[in-house]
């Protein structure tokens, strides 16, 4: 799907002093998926469509990502995220959803199921961060004050649009590297950006680690086993850590692994969610 | 004359240093304003006149004589919109319920900054000429108002002024060549986010800003602009100062009399717009009301 016409499907919400862009499709069973760094809602444009014939989906930007509120006034850390979702489901009237999660948007769900456990039916985590497995060394670098200044936004983007293409098994068409970046292209995107990236905190997922057994909502971990930018043992070692877990290892998919193998994630993902009706 | 013709290139926030940057800074604290309008990046091409103009004017700035004269400005510029005719853009086209909240946010952000950035030009204008402040003024309100950017203020995002899109480098083109402009103002820069929006919202605002009727609306604005900045307290900057610090008086007074003539259409534009999605009443308040400053900040002047 072209990004645009995502953007497009998009709803809103306020919470507290910020706005939330999310897209809300298909009926059923709440099921929340939650991105991560540097993409929004958009990363999910192929998995939505096959779990909205069962479920309702919901897929928001996290704040300071995508086409929800990105100014340079709050905290992006994956600590707030947490409360920001949390804060928006009382917003929208959703008491309790499924997570499907991935990279620092994984990070999130773990701090909601810890920290917010009433919020989480079902998790499923898909290459995501935990322990002391980030920052990556580019996201780092994006994230020093001084990389707002350091280079234009197209130059900045032009530089991760490469970087990213490690995180795939196969460099994946323009059209979805366009959409990946779309929100980040002005100057104000590129600031926003580079605010998500000083937010990324390894201290809010080691705080939370001694609470991982505690977790009870049954879990499905998904890794592409090729990725290079969150390694496969964390996946191993969450799936020993949380009591309900297990983990798929999914052959020839790296860190985006639910663009490298849309089919299997979505069949792995449908079966889960069906296993909790 | 096309605007802006030999005058230096506007500097970018992600360009500015020294004390552009510190200026920079100060406008977004003063004028409560999440973004640099094209107005100061241009000044801001004269290195030397920028930071000597802002000093001048900063104090006034902050007072609440100077945030009521911008609050006369926007109340007058939807009554003269309200004439003008009613827009409706917005019922032509498909936008997403995301896409809606956040042109209007950014509307709210322009509908409260650019009756401020009038009266500011229409001062410095004043002050180069030499114009004294009117004697028959009525007691001034000195009460200074809060500092820094409104929590839910619209950040200033805007595309590229040459912009790979070839459609939108279109609308570009044409709104600079309609309305004679060398560089294209970050209203229509923000606005071009939604290209959609902003193609239909363009095609009807431009017979609109051919009209005679607009063009005297403007120019009523523009007076009302001039008289409420001769009534403000007289600012400490002069031709001379200028020259002194080697700049190009002529030049400068050239730039900011371009805008003067400009502000008023962009004002009219943003309340045209703006009455598609509020109503009048609505929109004649202030966006963004500024409450009375509880603590005088230390620091320098």
């Amino acid at each position: 799907m072209n990004w645009k016409d995502f953007q497009a499907k998009q709803k809103v919400a306020e919470v507290g002093e910020r706005f939330v862009s999310y897209v809300d499709e298909g009926e059923g069973d709440p099921v929340i998926l939650i991105h991560g760094i540097p993409t929004w809602g958009y990363q999910w444009h192929k998995l939505i469509p096959v779990l909205a014939k069962q479920n309702r989906v919901l897929a928001p930007d996290l704040i300071g990502f995508g086409y929800s509120d990105k100014r340079d006034n709050f905290d992006r850390s994956i600590g707030r995220q947490a409360e920001m979702i949390d804060a928006w489901m009382e917003k929208i009237g959703i008491e309790k959803a499924n997570i499907v999660a991935h990279d620092i948007g994984g990070g999130t769900a773990l701090r909601l199921a810890t920290l917010f456990p009433h919020r989480v039916k079902r998790l499923c985590l898909m290459n995501c961060v935990s322990y002391d497995s980030w920052a990556i060394e580019a996201m780092i670098q994006l994230g020093h004050p001084g990389a707002y200044k350091f280079a234009s936004a197209s130059t900045t983007i032009a530089t991760l649009r490469q970087m990213l293409k490690q995180g795939f098994s196969e460099t994946p068409d323009d059209e979805i590297l366009d959409g990946i970046f779309a929100p980040y292209t002005t100057e104000v995107g590129k600031l926003s950006l580079i605010r998500n990236a000083t937010a990324l905190n390894t201290n809010l997922t080691t705080e939370i680690t001694h609470l991982l057994h505690k977790i009870e909502a049954e879990t499905l971990i998904l890794w592409g086993v090729d990725d290079k930018f969150q390694l496969l043992k964390f996946g191993k070692r969450l799936a020993d850590d949380i009591p309900n877990a297990r983990l798929i290892e999914i052959e020839n998919a790296r860190h985006f692994v639910m663009i490298d193998q849309p089919e299997a994630v979505a069949a792995h993902v449908s079966a889960f969610l069906e296993e909790g009706k | 004359m096309v605007f802006g013709f030999g005058k230096p290139s506007p500097v970018k926030e992600t360009e500015a240093d020294g004390e552009i940057e510190r200026v920079y800074h100060g406008i977004k604290q003063s004028m409560r304003v999440s973004g640099i309008n094209l107005n100061f990046r241009t000044w801001a091409g004269f290195e030397n006149f920028f930071p000597l103009m802002w000093d001048a004017m900063r104090p006034l700035v902050e007072t609440r004589a100077f945030e009521n004269a911008g609050d006369k400005i926007r109340r007058e510029s939807v009554s003269l919109a309200e004439k003008l005719g009613k827009m409706d853009v917005r019922n032509k086209i498909e936008l997403g319920e995301s896409q809606q909240y956040q042109i209007q946010k950014a509307l709210r952000l322009y509908h409260y900054i650019n009756p401020k950035l009038l009266v500011f030009t229409a001062k410095v204008k004043q002050a180069l000429e030499g114009e004294t402040t009117q004697a028959d003024q009525p007691e001034l309100n000195t009460e200074l108002i809060e500092r820094g950017i409104p929590v839910r203020m619209y950040p200033m995002e805007m595309v590229a002024d040459e912009p790979d899109d070839e459609r939108l480098a279109a609308i570009f083109e044409d709104i600079k060549e309609t309305l004679s402009l060398s560089s294209i103002n970050s209203d229509y820069r923000t606005l071009g986010l939604w290209a959609d929006y902003l193609e239909a919202a363009w095609k009807q605002l431009k017979p609109i800003v051919q009209s005679d009727e607009y063009k005297t609306a403007s120019g009523s604005l523009r007076e009302t602009a001039r008289d409420l900045a001769s009534r403000l307290p007289a600012v400490q900057l002069s031709r001379q100062q200028v020259e002194d610090a080697g700049e190009d008086a002529d030049k400068i007074l050239e730039t900011t009399e371009a805008f003067e003539r400009l502000l008023p259409s962009l004002i009219i534009n943003v309340s045209l717009l703006s009455l598609d999605w509020k109503e009048a009443q609505e929109l004649f308040e202030s966006p963004f009301p500024a409450e009375t400053r509880k603590y005088i900040q230390g620091g320098s002047r």
